[in-house]
């Protein structure tokens, strides 16, 4: 009665099947691993490249330094702190800065009554 | 409480497929949602970024425009419309015409805000040099007060974190508000054009400030949070009026059937219209930090510096530290001066934590909310093909 003994092994239509099916698990494995790494490289390449392209304009400007920006000199000496340079002066604090959280509405009245001496 | 009338910019369109990937991108955790469900924005938790926005693989996530009104103040003759412009602009609006990302337009971009009618044309990069004298020098103040030099005492503490970016101050505001006096004082760039805008250009222009509409072309659309807030009215009027992105700068242009590349090259205006290489390098992360590191450096030791870059700052890591020795010549020594810059809203907590437990080596900190910095912000041109 051999013939209903299993064989030793697997028969060919196992190994077909077998096989078929770890071909196709590396194919999609593959096609996925290329999909991702795609993604990945693709949305880190337009940052850096956009990132580069801000450090070459610098490199090309003729002035590269902001205390050294003339209208920003003209700025201060004709209007923020007439007659010199002076950053944190009066003016500037009042046009340039500003107050954060809790203290914006105190700010806000500051605001208005310097508008209301102006008028 | 910061948030008055603010809220809202970010909002999520009957498109959405659920798929849930915004709510890993949110660097606040606002957008919740079940899957197969329309996800929904916490605007008490949302900081505007834009973030989701820009990576929805379906494009179902919008931004409130002020296109419309845009349109209305430049058909207006009573309307002296001015426009600034960021300086991540220049370097990605060549992208919505085909062009390679990183290339630089910035001179037709000039000149096809011209031709949209704007009647002068100015760049936010000026503000930004602005913005480094006035913040530049608060650090150094708050440095002399550290040291315990006479006549500082008014400075805040350190380290100084800067303010350019409004997500993240409004993540300070919301989440860590006894960081805040550590935050510069300093406006945004944005901000501080509009103010000498209606003030400064104005007399300078003899422009009755009423009748003048500064508009902002930025890669963000917190911009658009930021321009509402009602603490920026230093001028007597509404500082910035209204906010355009770069995606939509460009529907602008192609709606008026403007040959964008082949337009002349022009140049900004005059008064508050010129800028430097250290205000153009403020669209990448670490850039704020390298422009203050310029000018701090020049003023302290009062040398001038043969080589501008400092290029441990720049990198796209989330984190990045360096030390950068300052010779300052009013003490006679040396100072270390160790700075750190973050890109990316979800890494800055652990560096808060040490401010506010008194363990942070830094003296100057540098936040934005987007990974890489303002070049990819939520107002930029969408990479779909990155899908």
């Amino acid at each position: 009665m051999g013939i209903f003994r299993e064989k030793d092994g697997i028969t060919r239509r196992q190994f077909f099947k077998g096989a078929g099916m770890i071909a196709v698990t590396a194919v999609l494995a593959g096609v996925f691993a290329k999909f991702g790494i795609d993604v990945f490289a693709a949305s880190d390449d337009y940052i850096s490249e956009r990132i580069a392209g801000l450090y070459t304009l610098d490199e090309k400007m003729a002035i590269r330094r902001s205390h050294k920006n003339p209208e920003i000199l003209q700025l201060y000496k004709d209007f923020l702190s007439p007659g010199e340079v002076k950053p944190l002066s009066e003016k500037a604090h009042h046009l340039l800065h500003t107050k954060y959280g809790q203290d914006i509405p105190g700010l806000i009245t500051e605001l208005q009554k310097h508008q209301h001496e102006a008028a | 409480m910061s948030t008055l009338q603010t809220r809202g910019v970010i909002h999520v369109t009957d498109n959405c497929k659920a798929c849930d990937h915004c709510t890993f991108i949110c660097p606040t955790g606002a957008i919740s949602g079940r899957l197969g469900q329309k996800h929904h924005i916490d605007q008490d938790i949302c900081v505007n970024c834009g973030q989701c926005l820009i990576n929805c693989p379906f494009g179902a996530i919008e931004d409130t425009s002020m296109v419309a009104k845009v349109k209305e103040a430049l058909a207006d003759p009573e309307k002296f419309v001015v426009v600034q412009e960021a300086p991540a602009i220049r370097v990605a609006l060549g992208e919505e015409f085909g062009l390679a990302p990183g290339t630089n337009v910035k001179n037709k971009m000039y000149a096809a805000l011209r031709q949209l009618g704007f009647d002068k044309v100015y760049d936010t990069e000026f503000a930004a040099d602005l913005t480094i004298m006035e913040e530049g020098t608060e650090l150094i103040h708050r440095v002399y007060n550290a040291l315990g030099a006479e006549g500082f005492e008014h400075a805040g503490p350190l380290p100084q974190f800067t303010s350019c970016c409004p997500a993240w101050v409004k993540y300070a505001e919301d989440k860590y508000p006894h960081v805040l006096p550590h935050i510069s004082s300093a406006k945004s760039p944005q901000q501080m054009f509009g103010a000498v805008a209606k003030t400064y250009a104005a007399e300078q222009l003899n422009i009755d400030p009423a009748n003048m509409v500064v508009v902002s072309v930025m890669p963000c659309t917190a911009k658009k949070y930021e321009c509402n807030r009602p603490e920026f009215v230093a001028s007597g009027y509404k500082d910035v009026d209204l906010v355009l992105t770069t995606r939509e700068l460009a529907q602008l242009i192609k709606e008026k059937n403007i040959d964008f590349l082949n337009l002349p090259d022009e140049k900004a205006d005059k008064f508050i219209g010129l800028s430097t290489g250290a205000a153009t390098i403020f669209g990448a992360t670490g850039g704020v930090m390298e422009a203050a590191l310029r000018t701090a450096y020049e003023i302290l030791s009062e040398e001038t510096l043969d080589k501008v870059e400092f290029e441990a700052v720049r990198g796209i890591e989330p984190v990045r530290e360096a030390t950068v020795e300052i010779p300052v010549k009013a003490l006679g020594k040396k100072l270390p001066v160790n700075v750190c810059v973050v890109s990316g809203l979800k890494y800055v907590d652990d560096v808060i934590e040490d401010v506010l437990a008194g363990r942070s080596k830094y003296h100057f900190i540098e936040v934005m909310n987007c990974p890489g910095g303002c070049i990819n912000g939520g107002g930029q041109p969408i990479r779909r093909d990155t899908y």
